[in-house]
């Protein structure tokens, strides 16, 4: 557990940032592997950008709410 | 040669020595220069031996596609935790990084437990130099290794790109301690925020590139997307600093009209 929890520190050390790559990878890799999502192979790129985007506004909101 | 792996390491690689050479400085004017070095140059020769067989095994034996996924999604978090922590600090909700202070505070606390000035090599002291820049160089290391590798499938050979991003940390280096040894002083003029900040955009722009194109993702206009990528973290990091900042101004300017109304009438005519 000990070196599972140092693991996380030292790669990222922020649930939001690991929780939020991780939901933004399943849905692309949703995208690209399920035929019904096709159409949206066009803007995943621009999905993938916005989730990043969406993320590191989240963890700073996050901090800016924790420091009241 | 990569240009841009190799000023990703450079960047990243500084923030990181400044912070070990203060580690360093303090052992060696506390405790002595020969037990200090001695650490410092330990670590250095353990993390080059992490990028030499880490990096090429990792080249040589992960698929392209696989290799590239991997990549992008440990940019994206590194390059992600790099640009909150450098925000944080723009906007005032997070103290800036002060070489001088944790400079004294380590200096206190070796005092304290009595160390003094002494020749020959001590434990301790090769054991903390050796600690601290492990610590902060395995970041650096990872980042090296990461950049590097992915790089590597682009346009140069297997090796090219580690060895582009390990010149560009190994020159971060010597410049710290060239720096180092003219001050003999904490390095607290280096700029170590903008630093991390241009860190921060640089991995999660190839993070974001890498991580798409693991997927099969077409960048408009290929590699030059890249500067795209880049202005639009650049711009929302600015965005997202103004915000805070005026945030913060808010709280105070909220937290002072609360103090004002809980002042007693008796107090107000004190006043």
């Amino acid at each position: 557990m000990k070196v599972i929890k140092a693991i996380y520190n030292f790669i990222v050390g922020d649930m939001i940032i690991l929780i939020g790559v991780i939901i933004a990878m399943l849905i692309l890799a949703l995208i690209y592997n399920v035929a019904a999502l096709t159409p949206l192979r066009a803007i995943s790129g621009v999905i993938l950008v916005i989730a990043v985007l969406g993320v590191l506004s989240a963890t700073l909101l996050r901090e800016a709410r924790g420091k009241r | 040669m990569q240009w841009a792996v190799l000023t990703a390491a450079f960047l990243a690689s500084a923030v990181e020595f400044v912070e070990a050479f203060t580690i360093v400085l303090v052992v060696g004017v506390t405790i002595n220069w020969r037990s200090s070095l001695a650490g410092a140059f330990g670590a250095a020769a353990t993390l080059a031996l992490i990028v030499a067989t880490l990096g090429v095994a990792i080249v040589q034996f992960v698929p392209i596609d696989v290799l590239r996924l991997t990549v992008g999604i440990i940019l994206i978090l590194f390059g992600l935790k790099w640009l909150k922590k450098a925000i944080l600090r723009y906007s005032g909700l997070k103290a800036l990084h002060d070489e001088e202070a944790i400079f004294e505070e380590t200096r206190a606390e070796l005092r304290a437990r009595g160390e003094t000035i002494e020749r020959r090599f001590e434990p301790f002291g090769i054991a903390l130099s050796y600690k601290a820049v492990l610590l902060e160089g395995l970041e650096v290391a990872f980042i090296v290794i990461t950049f590097g590798s992915s790089a590597a499938t682009n346009v140069c050979n297997n090796t090219c790109g580690i060895s582009s991003a390990a010149i560009g940390a190994a020159i971060a280096g010597i410049l710290v301690i060239l720096a180092g040894l003219l001050v003999r002083a904490p390095l607290t003029r280096v700029p170590e925020n903008t630093l991390k900040f241009v860190v921060g955009v640089m991995l999660t722009t190839f993070g974001t590139f890498w991580a798409g194109e693991g997927f099969g993702v077409a960048w408009p206009y290929a590699d030059a997307f890249l500067l795209v990528l880049a202005a639009i973290y650049l711009l929302a990091s600015f965005v997202l600093v103004t915000t805070l900042k005026q945030h913060k101004q808010r709280q105070v300017a909220l937290a002072d009209a609360t103090q004002d109304s809980l002042e007693t009438p008796e107090q107000e005519v004190l006043h």
